[in-house]
C-alpha cells in the first residue's frame, strides 16, 4: 500500500507539520520513507524478522502518538530511531524473560562456537551476526548504529539519549570486544 | 597487546569524527607507531567485515501491514482513552460504594456509649464529681442496652 507521490516532494519537517495538522497520507509518507531503514536496523538488534516488524510497528504508532509533541530539534530519523531504540530495550527485556531472544543470533553463536571452518561468506555472516548478538543491548546498539547505518556520533547521541562522550567510550569497548569476537578473520 | 596512548583516539579517526588539529596530530602519530598503525588496519577490516553483512531488505508485504497499523492508530488511541476513562469511572463507583458501606454500618452500631466519651468530658480539680458521671453514664448505658429503660 504505497502512499500517492503528493507529498513527495516535501522536506520531513514539512511532512512533520502537515500530519500534524491532521492529515494521514503525510504520515504514511514518512512510513515510505523510513520503514525500511528502521526494519533494518531492529532486525540487527533484535535478530529476526517477526520480532523486528513488531518493534518497528510499535515505533509507528510511538511516533503517531507523539508526532504533535515532536519539536524538530533533532531529524525525523533520529527521532525515529530513538523510539526505535527504546522499543528495542523494551523488547529485549521482554524477550529475556520469555528466553526466547535472539533466535537467529543464538543458532548463530553456537555455529560460531562449533568453529567455523572455511570461512564463506555465509559463515562469515553468521560469525558476524552471532558477535553482534553476543554484545550487551548498549554496545549491539552503537555499533549497529555506527557500522551498519552509518550514523554520526551526534545522531548517534540523540538517538541513545546519551552524552557524546558516552557513545565514543561505548564505541571503543564494543569495537574491543567485536575484535576479540571475529579475531580469527583480522589476522 | 601493547598499547599506545593515542589508541582511544583511532576509532573517532577511523569514523572521520576526530576534529582538527587533532587528526592532523593522529595522522603524523599513525606514520611512527606501527602499534596504532596496525591497530587502525583491524579497525578498518573489522568495519568492511561487518558492512558485509547482508542487510535485510524488508518484504513488500512488511510494508503494507505497518501501513494499515498506522491506519488503525486513531481508533485504537480512541480505544486507549475510552479504556482509561471506564478504569477511572469504575476506581470512583468502588471508592464511593465501599465509603457508603461504612456509613450505612456505622449507623446501624447506633450511638456511642456515654461512657466511652468520658475521656474528652470537662474534668473537675476533685475527681469525686467526675467518677460519679462516669458511674452514672455506666450505669444509663447498661440499663439501656438490657432494655430497662
Amino acid at each position: 500500500m504505497a502512499t500517492e507521490s503528493r507529498h513527495r516532494g516535501s522536506t520531513d519537517s514539512e511532512l512533520v507539520k502537515t500530519a500534524r495538522a491532521g492529515d494521514p497520507s503525510a504520515f504514511h509518507e514518512l512510513v515510505d520513507r523510513y520503514a525500511g531503514f528502521l526494519f533494518a536496523l531492529a532486525v540487527s538488534l533484535s535478530g529476526n524478522a517477526a520480532d523486528a516488524e513488531d518493534m518497528v510497528q510499535e515505533t509507528l504508532a510511538g511516533a503517531f502518538r507523539g508526532v504533535a509533541a515532536f519539536e524538530g530539534r533533532a531529524s525525523v530519523k533520529t527521532w525515529l530511531t530513538r523510539i526505535l531504540i527504546r522499543q528495542a530495550a523494551r523488547h529485549c527485556r521482554t524477550a529475556r524473560r520469555r528466553r526466547a531472544t535472539f533466535l537467529p543470533l543464538e543458532a548463530a553463536a553456537e555455529s560460531h562456537a562449533a568453529g567455523a571452518s572455511g570461512h564463506t561468506a555465509a559463515d562469515t555472516r553468521l560469525d558476524v551476526m552471532a558477535a553482534i548478538g553476543s554484545l550487551s543491548p548498549e554496545h549491539r546498539a552503537v555499533i549497529v548504529l555506527r557500522e551498519l547505518q552509518g550514523l554520526s556520533y551526534e545522531e548517534m547521541a540523540l538517538a541513545l539519549e546519551v552524552p557524546r562522550g558516552t557513545v565514543e567510550s561505548r564505541l571503543f569497548r564494543a569495537r574491543r570486544e567485536m575484535q576479540e569476537l571475529l579475531k580469527e578473520y583480522l589476522g | 597487546m601493547i598499547e599506545c596512548r593515542q589508541s582511544q583516539a583511532l576509532g573517532a579517526y577511523h569514523d572521520g569524527e576526530l576534529p582538527e588539529p587533532s587528526r592532523a596530530a593522529l595522522a603524523e602519530h599513525l606514520r611512527a607507531c606501527p602499534v596504532c598503525a596496525a591497530e587502525l588496519g583491524r579497525l578498518e577490516k573489522m568495519s568492511r567485515l561487518i558492512r558485509a553483512a547482508e542487510r535485510p531488505e524488508m518484504p513488500r508485504e512488511v510494508l503494507d501491514r505497518l501501513h494499515r497499523s498506522v491506519d488503525l492508530q486513531p481508533r485504537i488511541t480512541m480505544l486507549h482513552v475510552a479504556e482509561v476513562c471506564a478504569a477511572i469511572a469504575a476506581s470512583i463507583l468502588l471508592v464511593s460504594t465501599v465509603w457508603l458501606w461504612r456509613v450505612s454500618a456505622a449507623r446501624e452500631a447506633g450511638p456511642i456509649p456515654l461512657w466511652e466519651t468520658a475521656a474528652v468530658a470537662p474534668q473537675d480539680p476533685s475527681g469525686v464529681a467526675a467518677q460519679e458521671q462516669l458511674a452514672q453514664w455506666i450505669v444509663q448505658d447498661l440499663s439501656r442496652k438490657n432494655g430497662h429503660d
